[in-house]
């Protein structure tokens, strides 16, 4: 018996020594110099898994070009985060811009890339696009936009030519040419209510964003913060009330029976010609060729006036390029990042995928399927959606969908003044 | 310590120590089956006979779905009311799958994780409970167990931050730290589990083993371990299933994306607005067929683990 405490003991301590002895090599690489044999490694975290073909392409390119380099692609975004928190993050990033990025913005997770000669060759008002969430110490660019997604009314060229109707420019234009395909049996819109972001991005984001300066609504309604009430003059009662009305008419075109569509179904019925239009943007477009690849679209900004010179196409920088302020690879990464801004990259990437180039003398547009928007971005009638302004803790999408099938215009916008209120309390510092 | 020689020590242990196990040997069943057909007026309870065949729907269609769908071209996707059988079939989505997700090395990541965990979960929680289960009697070891179970009720997307932060300081933050915190978040649920059956082996059979010379580890190895064997089942199936379709902890912790594991790289086929789904059912299918093997090899012990694990 007296043996037994004996080994135990020695046990435990030998199975310590071990697992010593098992981390302690492990722990040495942490932070590691990315550079071997002279050939530097950069990490490419990219957030649009469809596209890592292209991207693999072009980083054989570049490393043909660039032999002291090597990119690693990587899309799971889901390890950006944990990459920061390893404090090990990748060194260039692409990421969707909107409230999330801004918030590493804010906290400085990005480098200054006003120096970099090629941040000059960006349209300054797709710049303003990023730059209207907030800049690192006022004045720093974190982020290059490298692809402008422009959004409006998908519709098909078929069923336009057939009905005679031509593409509405103004609202009444626009509701004539509903009532025109109504009667004539056809589906104006294919509604997805089901989905409720489709209706989010679409019929809100659109006709919000036609009627009213969204971005400076938000940025008095930011600085109102928590004192906001209903009757404010910067509430969502005081100034989205007029847009309603225009929205249930939107729903009321779509089809029967949307309220059980979703956006799969939206996508396998449109393309099939089911209805005339669809409110969704570019993403669409691909999985619409692929149901029917002899599909004949156009798309064009949602008229919300009847002045065609304020009609507005919606977009969203769909990717913009950082470089982490922490990389040890600072100078390999800017010259990746000036390899991806180069003309022949960035504008084959945004042909290719249905997007806006961000340069300033990339080519006019000559994809029929967005070329209709394409007057819209290059005179900047554009704006980011109202729903990109919300934290993701206002169920915004839910409250959309419940006002389509309730119709209670005043309920929806005093619940949304509730909403941003409680989220300006929780969050005032 | 593998899989494959579990079938001897349940047959080795069952007879020397008379304890039944549960299993109905396979010679046993058929008997009863040519009794039954052959019997006149034999009653069939059509009810039961539908509701076990709605049941087996659940499984049986979304399997269906997952083959067609794999098989699929884009424009067949769209059209009809997704149950008709693809024509003609499209085999080279498996190709495109397989070159996309670079399937091997990805299979590879998965394959390690999974088989380490299985066996770090089996060897750890065994011993952890026999510990335990032998010095009920100490409050070192029931506090100890108390300890364990109560990390049960942490839930893992708290601590996961943490985690992280830790792991890559050790550097961990590969598959061998998902093999380690896979071994570690099981130990209290499996620990659970060998306990309750650790009770039930008499502790005659330990001191007939001491008489003869055995120290812990021998009685333990030879003795213990095997008769745990149901239960290393029942343990294993669950740390196969859980290792192998882990998503979060893979996505999370694994820096390096040449070595993440299918679950995560297969994220590939899910765009924000596009998801390509002929692809994506296809690599499912290719993932899925270990899983698959080794059920069909292992629905005995899966089905007799499932009730196993039901009493605590």
């Amino acid at each position: 018996m007296s043996a037994a405490p004996l080994s135990r003991r020695a046990l435990l301590k030998a199975a310590g020594l071990a697992g010593a002895a098992f981390m302690a090599p492990l722990s040495g690489c942490g932070a590691t110099p990315s550079t071997q044999n002279g050939v530097t490694t950069l990490r490419f975290m990219q957030n649009k898994p469809e596209v890592v073909d292209y991207f693999n392409q072009v980083i054989k390119d570049f490393e043909a070009l660039n032999p002291d380099i090597r990119v690693v692609q990587d899309f799971n975004e889901g390890n950006f985060v944990p990459g920061l928190v390893r404090n090990d993050p990748p060194d260039v990033v692409t990421r969707g811009f909107a409230q999330a990025t801004a918030d590493f913005v804010r906290k400085g997770i990005f480098a200054d890339l006003s120096d970099m000669p090629v941040a000059a060759t960006i349209d300054p008002k797709m710049q303003d696009l990023v730059s209207s969430w907030g800049q690192y110490n006022g004045n720093e660019i974190s982020a290059l936009p490298f692809s402008l997604a422009a959004a409006g009314v998908i519709y098909n060229r078929d069923i336009f030519e057939a009905q005679g109707v031509s593409v509405p420019t103004t609202w009444d234009e626009f509701v004539a040419a509903c009532e025109k395909f109504k009667a004539a049996g056809i589906a104006p819109i294919y509604g997805t209510f089901k989905d409720p972001w489709t209706l989010a991005q679409g019929m809100f984001d659109y006709v919000s964003g036609g009627a009213l300066d969204v971005a400076k609504f938000f940025t008095k309604l930011n600085a109102k913060g928590a004192d906001i009430t209903a009757d404010a003059p910067e509430s969502f009662a005081s100034n989205f009330g007029p847009a309603l009305p225009k929205m249930l008419q939107l729903a009321s075109f779509a089809q029967n029976g949307a309220a059980s569509k979703n956006y799969a179904d939206g996508n396998a019925a449109f393309a099939k010609g089911q209805a005339a239009m669809y409110l969704q943007g570019p993403w669409a477009l691909s999985q619409l060729v692929a149901a029917n690849k002899d599909i004949r679209l156009g798309s064009f900004p949602l008229p919300v006036t009847n002045n065609p010179d304020e009609t507005k196409a919606r977009v969203n920088v769909d990717m913009a390029l950082s470089i982490t302020r922490n990389t040890p690879n600072m100078a390999a990464a800017q010259r990746f990042v000036n390899y991806l801004l180069a003309p022949s990259v960035v504008n084959t990437y945004n042909e290719k995928n249905a997007a806006f180039s961000p340069l300033k003398d990339a080519p006019a547009v000559s994809n029929p399927q967005i070329s209709g928007l394409g007057a819209a971005v290059d005179e900047a009638r554009y704006f980011q959606g109202a729903t990109t302004y919300f934290p993701p803790s206002v169920p915004l999408n839910n409250y959309i969908q419940s006002f389509v099938y309730s119709k209670n215009g005043e309920q929806f916008l005093s619940a949304l003044d509730d909403e941003w209120r409680r989220v300006a309390e929780r969050t005032a510092v | 310590m593998t899989a494959s020689t579990l079938p001897e020590p349940i047959a080795r242990a069952a007879a020397s120590t008379g304890i039944k196990y549960g299993f109905r040997r396979p010679g046993s069943s058929p008997a009863g089956k040519t009794r039954r057909s052959n019997r006149e007026g034999f009653k069939i309870n059509w009810w039961l006979t539908a509701l076990m065949v709605v049941a087996s729907l659940t499984v049986l269609l979304p399997l269906y779905f997952t083959v067609a769908m794999a098989l699929k071209s884009p424009d067949q996707i769209g059209t009809g009311t997704g149950l008709e059988w693809p024509n003609p079939m499209n085999w080279e989505n498996f190709v495109a799958a397989y070159v996309a997700t670079n399937f091997p090395r990805a299979f590879m990541s998965t394959a390690f994780v999974t088989v380490f965990s299985v066996l770090g979960s089996l060897a750890c929680s065994s011993l952890v409970a026999y510990a335990i289960a032998r010095n009920w009697n100490r409050k070192f070891f029931r506090g100890s167990f108390v300890y364990l179970l109560s990390a049960m009720f942490i839930p893992f997307p708290v601590i996961i931050l943490p985690l992280i932060k830790q792991t890559a300081l050790l550097g961990l933050d590969n598959p061998a730290g998902v093999v380690f915190l896979h071994v570690l978040g099981g130990i209290s649920f499996n620990t659970l589990l060998y306990i309750a059956f650790v009770r039930s082996i008499p502790v005659e059979l330990e001191e007939s083993a001491r008489m003869d010379g055995a120290t812990t580890w021998q009685v333990f190895r030879k003795i213990i371990f095997p008769l745990l064997a149901p239960m290393n089942a029942t343990v294993g199936i669950f740390a196969f299933l859980g290792s192998w379709n882990d998503f979060l902890l893979p996505q999370m912790m694994i820096a390096d994306p040449a070595l993440q594991t299918l679950p995560v790289v297969q994220m590939l086929f899910q765009g924000e607005f596009n998801t390509n789904y002929s692809l994506a059912f296809a690599s499912y299918l290719m993932a899925m067929a270990p899983t698959l093997v080794v059920y069909i090899l292992a629905q005995r012990w899966v089905l007799s683990g499932v009730m196993r694990g039901a009493v605590k």
